[in-house]
């Protein structure tokens, strides 16, 4: 296969993420701040434009001709379903931060470094998708790590925005140690870090089971802590309420979902255990379903209420993806699959609303503070399309049709009662009224925004642009149109999930 | 034809809503003029599909495994609730021209109305309980921001979330039902489910029913759920009229009459629907006999009637409970409409406060009397008829007792009505409020629905011969308007109600025009204030959530220490799961 098709995908936003970085420093002393901005912002999107080429040539190879492997000395790169729903959800959301943080991140000091790790970010993103070994695996897990501790910790004035770097980059180090840990149990008993290589020497190894099993646990934990297990999930709130907007979006959106893709792939090697990680991930998922919407529930703090709500979303991927593996269900992975894209849409599209009204009410004077509910009263009559699109986005995560979290919400539910399994189906019935729990929190938010009486700092909000508007409208477009028509995304969350299965054996 | 017609009847009201809120809410008329364009649209369209009706599907569109495939089936009982809700739904509308004048963000208004109609279409026309569902819950979601319209007024914010959060609940039975039912079926279609029943096994049936009885309880208000209503009327009153009596709260009752020849043979399923509906209709009774506000009053009124539907259904009589819904949803939306013209009037919900209204508003006393004596049931209104046909089918297919306490529900109904009737328009004037004019569109639309309340019934022959002829799995027979009189008229039962009513009102007479305006008895209003302590059940869920939520917060504590020490922990806690399930 052409080497071009799909290492493109990873090589562009990597390599162009340097050059970002240097057009904003190298003109420092002469060009006016403004255009310097412009470059940056205008190369990023460039670069990201750019990456789609690839992802559009490489679907097309991988939809005609299968799985496509590439090897570069100790890199091997593996396309297949899996990948390139990742690169797609990737490439989607990062295409639509760029252009948002254009307006949002004018100005701010160190431009240049946001713009340069988010597209690293992307590109490592989509080349842990594609990992083929293990330690690549874990090598691009950690790159991705590094660039996300940055992003997280962007401004680097604020205390609170150090101290939830700092949280993440500590616990995020303990799960990497366990991972390594777990690889290394693999590789001593296996002898080989390929992971289909991997998967047929435990399957042939007379090693005992608890071996297998301990290493398992070791990666459900390790990337446990960053795809935001409860208990593991500590982090999350802080970091993803203290970053810039548009790192808020993409944390919630796809790298929490890419740690799981990790765990996934990780997992593959020890797949005659797949019922064991199958029953895991239920229990997880429950307990991330219920632990997330209570915690949401009382929270003022918008985009802290947005980080717990996404643990209860991971909740009910990890219920969809449990379904799979336990019962070998396909359609269960679809629903996990399509759950991830949708709530990528609705998730980002909340947290870049939320970054919008934050930029009109607060951030364009400079004022550093949380966004909360009692702002919000009002708000709907002068930004009238951010408050729209933040209404889509919360009801939509709260599973209300015609919106896509519906939609994916019923594939999981379907998968769950095609099993037949009486605990899963009263697992279905509790992740039911967990939606209904979570309308509880979403629907306040709702109502405060289309109040008449406007709150102060509503009142003194500043216009937005229409830049900043572009990704929302995409975004709230896409809910929508998703919610009328789920059959919509069938060619690609289909392929992942067969390709789930696949790599488990199935 | 019938296809586009019943893709039109869905697609024309959604049309209108997109157009509604993009016109924006500069241009108030041209939103006024949209909204009732394209109502009367829908409505004329229902009108013409009454022509088109048939137990085959119009529309089928083939979607994936997990959504099976859309299909919308114009039968007797979709097209006749499609009927209503655009009818009704346009009558609505053209209220609200003068209700709603001066609003602020009527597009939201409207845009939420018009949504509503064309989901309420879609609920009942759809053959795919995933598109049910689906529909079900849009209607949820208008019902939700449009009770909480006024978002400034927390009450009304508070009863918003409350009717969303309850009918949700009531919605997971419906979706667990369904995806029973295609969990053994391979298919979301209800015809399936219902020429396959009988190949299910029974406690996967004995679950599909009880599951949908839940769904319906909780969508139609009706015990144990029925508090949602109540507080619902916050909505303005158009709302109130359109989704809280005449339409959505029927979804329920559509869902059991759908449905219910599949669970017939379910075990303790066609008590349990008698017992949902008799108590539902009793219990509410009561609670209208004291309420203050004019509104509440008539909530109450709905539930207890939607009770008598859910009985009749329980008792076997679908074509009684689908007659009794059509009466209601006419007169019910006439006393809601007059009543939102009083209130529009005097700015006021507080029946003490009213008093001989009827003299400086007697149009809208008029209306207002109309459909009390439909609601009482006193002949020749449509109420009269059909609450006989479900009374006699009770009598026949119910335990006696339960007949009994359905006819004192009557007396009561006669009673707590005359009440209301009294309260406003008659009596004395005790307080000075200033009375604004009734306008026109207000007048046209009570007006229509007067002359409906007189006469629908007269539709009963139409009605029964389109079920039967379009429901074949129902197993129902025509029966014309003529011989319905006839069987009525010279049943004991018609005479024995309106013995029980007449003795009300006797009562009422003399008795309850002095005792209206007196405070009930603390007990009884603690009680009916708390529906029957239902109201409280609802706060200890509530106050137990958010308590459980804020000592849930102690975890989140911020001390790296503890994190890490919770990694290690679970760490643990996995590998010990692991090990016990693989030793």
């Amino acid at each position: 296969m052409n080497l071009l098709t799909f290492v493109g995908m990873i090589t562009i936003p990597l390599i162009s993420s340097p050059f970002v970085y240097l057009s904003g420093r190298l003109g420092a002393q002469d060009a006016v701040l403004k255009q310097r901005s412009y470059l940056v912002r205008s190369l990023a999107l460039l670069a990201i434009a750019a990456a789609w080429i690839p992802f559009v040539m490489a679907l097309q190879t991988f939809l005609a001709g299968g799985v496509q492997e590439y090897i570069l000395e100790s890199i091997w790169l593996r396309v297949d379903g899996i990948s390139l729903l990742v690169a797609g959800a990737v490439l989607t959301l990062g295409t639509l931060v760029v252009l948002f943080s254009g307006p949002y991140m004018a100005g701010e000091v160190g431009e240049e470094k946001y713009y340069a790790m988010l597209l690293a970010m992307i590109g490592l993103m989509i080349g842990l998708s594609c990992a083929a070994d293990l330690f690549n695996l874990w090598v691009w897990f950690e790159a991705m790590a590094v660039s996300s501790y940055l992003l997280v910790a962007f401004y680097r004035e604020q205390a609170a925005s150090l101290e939830a770097g700092m949280k993440y980059l500590v616990q995020s180090a303990v799960g990497s140690v366990l991972v390594l840990a777990g690889i290394a149990i693999v590789l001593s008993n296996a002898g080989a870090l390929d992971l289909l290589e991997v998967r047929e020497a435990v399957s042939r190894s007379d090693v005992s089971r608890w071996t297998w099993l301990s290493a398992g646990a070791l990666f459900i934990i390790g990337f446990g802590v960053k795809v935001a297990f409860v208990p593991l999930h500590t982090w999350l709130p802080d970091a993803h309420s203290q970053a810039p907007s548009g790192i808020s979006a993409m944390l919630s959106g796809v790298v929490i979902e890419v740690g799981l893709i990790a765990m996934l792939r990780a997992l593959s090697v020890l797949a005659g255990f797949g019922e064991s990680w199958g029953m895991l991930f239920l229990i997880f998922g429950a307990l991330n379903m219920l632990y997330g919407n209570l915690m949401a529930l009382r929270q003022t703090v918008l985009k802290r209420l947005l980080a717990f709500s996404s643990l209860s979303h991971v909740g009910y991927i990890l219920t969809g993806l449990g379904i799979a593996l336990a019962f070998d269900s396909t359609l269960g992975a679809q629903g996990a699959f399509f759950h991830l894209i949708t709530h990528m849409l609705m998730k980002g599209l909340a947290f870049l609303a939320v970054g919008a009204l934050m930029y009109a009410l607060f951030l364009q004077k400079d004022i550093h503070q949380p966004l909360r509910l009692a702002d919000l009263s009002g708000v709907a009559q002068k930004y009238p399309l951010p408050a729209l699109a933040l209404s889509i986005a919360l009801l939509g995560l709260g599973g209300l049709p015609p919106l896509a979290g519906f939609m994916s919400k019923w594939q999981i539910f379907v998968a769950g009662f095609a099993t037949g399994n009486a605990w899963v189906l009263a697992l279905m019935i509790f992740m039911a009224l967990n939606s209904v729990l979570s309308l509880a929190y979403y629907a306040p938010v709702v109502n405060a925004m289309y109040r008449q009486s406007p709150s102060p700092a509503v009142t003194a909000g500043l216009a937005i642009g229409m830049v900043l508007q572009i990704p929302l409208v995409a975004m709230m477009l896409a809910t929508l149109l998703l919610g009328f028509f789920p059959q919509w995304l069938e060619w690609l969350t289909l392929p992942a999930a067969t390709s789930l299965m696949d790599i488990f054996g199935r | 034809m019938a296809g586009i017609l019943t893709l039109l009847v869905i697609g024309i009201p959604w049309l209108g809503a997109v157009l509604v809120l993009l016109v924006g809410d500069k241009h108030p008329r041209w939103q006024h003029a949209l909204a009732v364009g394209f109502s009367l649209l829908s409505g004329i369209d229902a009108l013409l599909l009454m022509r088109f009706i048939s137990s085959a599907s119009s529309v089928d569109l083939w979607l994936s495994t997990a959504f099976g495939s859309l299909t919308l089936i114009p039968d007797g009982l979709a097209v006749s609730l499609t009927a209503i809700a655009t009818v009704v739904g346009s009558l609505a509308v053209l209220f609200s021209v003068d209700y709603m004048r001066g609003e602020k963000q009527l597009g939201r208004y409207y845009f939420l109305v018009l949504f509503f109609i064309g989901a309420m279409a879609g609920l009942v026309l759809s053959g795919n309980l995933l598109f049910t569902f689906f529909f079900w819950e849009i209607t949820a979601l208008c019902s939700y921001g449009l009770i909480s319209f006024h978002n400034d007024d927390p009450l009304a914010v508070r009863g918003g979330i409350k009717a969303l959060l309850i009918t949700q609940v009531g919605g997971v039975g419906l979706l667990a039902g369904a995806l029973m039912g295609y969990s053994q079926l391979g298919s979301f279609q209800i015809i399936e489910l219902l020429a396959r029943a009988n190949t299910l096994p029974a406690p996967t049936l004995a679950f599909i029913a009880f599951a949908f009885l839940i769904a319906a309880a909780a969508k139609s208000a009706q015990f144990p759920f029925h508090t949602w209503l109540p507080d619902a009327m916050e909505a303005p009153t158009p709302i109130s009229a359109l989704i809280h009596a005449a339409t959505m709260v029927n979804a329920g009752i559509y869902l059991l009459a759908r449905c219910s020849p599949a669970f017939e043979s379910v075990p303790y399923w066609r008590e349990s629907v008698l017992a949902v509906g008799m108590i539902s209709a009793l219990l509410t009774a009561f609670m209208a006999l004291t309420a203050t506000d004019l509104k509440r009053a008539l909530a109450y009124s709905t539930v207890s009637q939607l009770g008598y539907m859910v009985y009749a259904i329980g008792a076997g009589g679908i074509v009684a409970s689908q007659f009794h819904l059509l009466s209601h949803a006419v007169f019910k939306a006439l006393l809601f409409l007059s009543a939102g013209a009083v209130i529009h009037a005097v700015g006021t919900r507080d029946m003490r406060r009213m008093g001989a209204l009827g003299n400086t508003m007697p149009f809208v006393r008029n209306a207002f009397i109309v459909g009390a004596l439909a609601l009482t049931g006193l002949p020749i209104f449509n109420g009269f008829w059909s609450k006989e046909y479900i009374l006699e089918v009770g009598l026949e297919s119910s335990p006696l007792w339960m007949y009994l306490l359905m006819l004192l529900a009557a007396g009561l109904t006669a009673f707590y009505t005359f009440r209301m009737t009294w309260l406003v328009f008659f009596g004395s004037v005790r307080d000075s409020l200033h009375v604004h004019e009734t306008g026109t569109a207000m007048k046209i639309a009570l007006g229509l629905l007067a002359f409906g309340t007189f006469t629908t019934w007269l539709l009963f022959g139409g009605l029964s011969a389109q079920l039967a002829e379009s429901l074949p799995q129902h197993g129902l027979h025509t029966e014309s308007t003529w011989h319905l009189v006839e069987a009525l008229l010279s049943a004991p039962s018609t005479w024995v109600a309106l013995l029980v009513v007449a003795a009300s009102l006797m009562l009422f007479y003399i008795v309850g025009r002095r005792a209206a305006l007196t405070a009930p008895p603390a007990w009884f209003n603690a009680l009916s204030e708390s529906s029957f302590g239902f109201e409280l059940l609802n706060r200890w869920v509530v106050s137990g959530m958010i308590s459980l939520a804020e000592r849930l917060r102690l975890t989140q504590s911020g001390e790296l220490n503890w994190n890490i020490l919770g990694i290690l922990a679970c760490l643990l806690t996995v590998l010990a799961v692991l090990w016990w399930s693989a030793s």
